[in-house]
């Protein structure tokens, strides 16, 4: 089990170097896969609370890490109304309260339907996006949501959402190396069957 | 709820307390680290997207690309005889004002760049380019292309020889901006959500009365301390006449949707 958990934490670390690598798609709505919040869904379903709080804090701490972006600059008498960015930390809740989101269905994955799950992580992607659209029109004032936005989020969740066989598929690897179950339901089904 | 659980609720909710009070500087230093560590994967993931996009630029355009490389191959002959004309009439100009002991009128240093990422974030509007302290950038600087203003430098990549450019489509670009003709001053940046090709930026706290009309250049007046002045950022599209005061839609001079070689303005004495 600690064995399991200590690799979800380098998978996650992992997805941050493979993030390098994935741009936006500009033909797609300006799009992208999402990878780092998906392999923190998918982990987030197989451990428990404490482990998925673990995560959502490396996760979010280094997300902010990559996105943040400094303040203003310049003469304050010029730029007198600033535009508010999002405070660095606020990625820690947001993928906190998606994990609680992706644990709710737990009982499921454990009776080993893991398509239930992938499911739910694009439509996690989708809440998270909306989550973090709705905080920038709170802290700048007016609530603006034009079409292209949208399509963008509706696609990056459907992209990502494609790939989550292949990390569900990761993650039992990595399970069954380590001699640990993360469907125990479902084997117990199995072995009644036999 | 089970008391390890309780614990670790408790835990996290501490540790993002601890995040969100973090200081503008305490995060710089976190994002320096992050970068570091990110470093050798960064430079590898740009050269990949630069390669696909070349590729894929050259594969759409390559028949077009011959003409093209044809015309700017003229031109360049051309364009050589005039420069060794005008180095002449430099040197000639420079004598003449050694000569009335003139002051340089004006010095503007600038350090070419290539765009090799582009957006990198989900909401913000930003490049990266291959352009970094070594080269004396620091933050806050302008970023202009030979067609206007590209945006401002973010933050330097610690070490690498990177910066990011917040770019004059995002909405937390903030221009000080004047219309050329007239005496009215405003504030110019981009539109939230808007991120589809050449988006229109707003120009904001025009009064009520401004008479402007379409086609008219929208330049920077150089107050604010970050961008100089007179320099081109676009046209106005349409006004929108507002109780209180108007704006304007203003389409950027600058093509974002092709960003190639950017210039970082280091200085720039009046």
């Amino acid at each position: 089990m600690i064995r399991y958990s200590f690799i979800t934490i380098l998978l996650l670390l992992a997805s941050f170097v493979v993030q390098q690598f994935l741009p936006a798609f500009t033909g797609i709505h300006q799009s992208r896969i999402m990878l780092i919040q998906l392999v923190f869904l998918c982990s987030a379903v197989t451990v428990g609370p404490p482990t998925m709080l673990l995560l959502a804090f490396i996760g979010g701490f280094f997300w902010d890490a990559h996105c943040a972006i400094g303040p203003h600059g310049g003469d304050p008498e010029v730029y007198a109304q600033q535009v508010e960015s999002l405070r660095f930390g606020y990625s820690i809740l947001l993928f906190g309260a998606m994990g609680f989101l992706m644990q709710g269905i737990q009982p499921l994955f454990k009776q080993g339907k893991w398509q239930f799950s992938a499911f739910l992580s694009g439509i996690a992607i989708f809440l998270y996006l909306a989550a973090e659209y709705a905080i920038i029109n709170f802290v700048r004032g007016d609530f603006i949501l034009s079409q292209a936005t949208f399509m963008q989020m509706v696609f990056t969740s459907l992209l990502t959402m494609l790939f989550s066989p292949f990390v569900f598929w990761l993650l039992f690897r990595v399970a069954k190396s380590c001699d640990h179950s993360i469907n125990p339901d479902a084997g117990r089904k199995r072995r009644h069957a036999y | 709820m089970k008391p390890l659980n309780l614990i670790a609720l408790l835990l996290f909710l501490g540790g993002a307390v601890w995040a969100f009070t973090q200081s503008d500087r305490a995060v710089r230093e976190v994002q320096d680290l992050y970068f570091s560590a990110m470093s050798p994967f960064l430079k590898s993931g740009s050269k990949m997207e630069t390669q696909a996009r070349a590729f894929l630029h050259e594969t759409r355009h390559s028949k077009a690309l011959e003409i093209e490389l044809e015309t700017v191959r003229s031109e360049l002959g051309r364009l050589r005889i005039i420069e060794s004309r005008y180095r002449e009439l430099e040197l000639e100009n420079e004598r003449f004002r050694h000569a009335l002991d003139y002051k340089k009128a004006t010095h503007f240093d600038v350090v070419p760049a290539q765009v090799i990422r582009r957006q990198p974030t989900t909401w913000w509007q930003t490049v990266d380019i291959d352009a970094g302290q070594e080269r004396g950038i620091g933050t806050q600087l302008a970023v202009l292309s030979n067609e206007g203003l590209v945006g401002k430098i973010d933050r330097i990549y610690k070490d690498q020889n990177r910066s990011s450019v917040l770019l004059l489509t995002d909405e937390k670009c903030q221009v000080s901006a004047r219309v050329e003709g007239s005496p009215e001053v405003g504030i110019l940046s981009g539109q939230r959500g808007r991120f589809d090709g050449n988006p229109l930026l707003r120009l904001k706290f025009l009064s009520t009365d401004a008479a402007l009309r379409p086609g008219l250049r929208v330049f920077t007046t150089g107050r604010g301390g970050i961008f100089q002045p007179n320099i081109l950022l676009g046209t106005i599209d349409s006004v929108e006449k507002g109780a209180l005061d108007s704006e304007a839609l203003v389409r950027p001079s600058v093509n974002f949707a092709d960003l190639g070689t950017v210039f970082v303005v280091l200085s720039a004495d009046p």
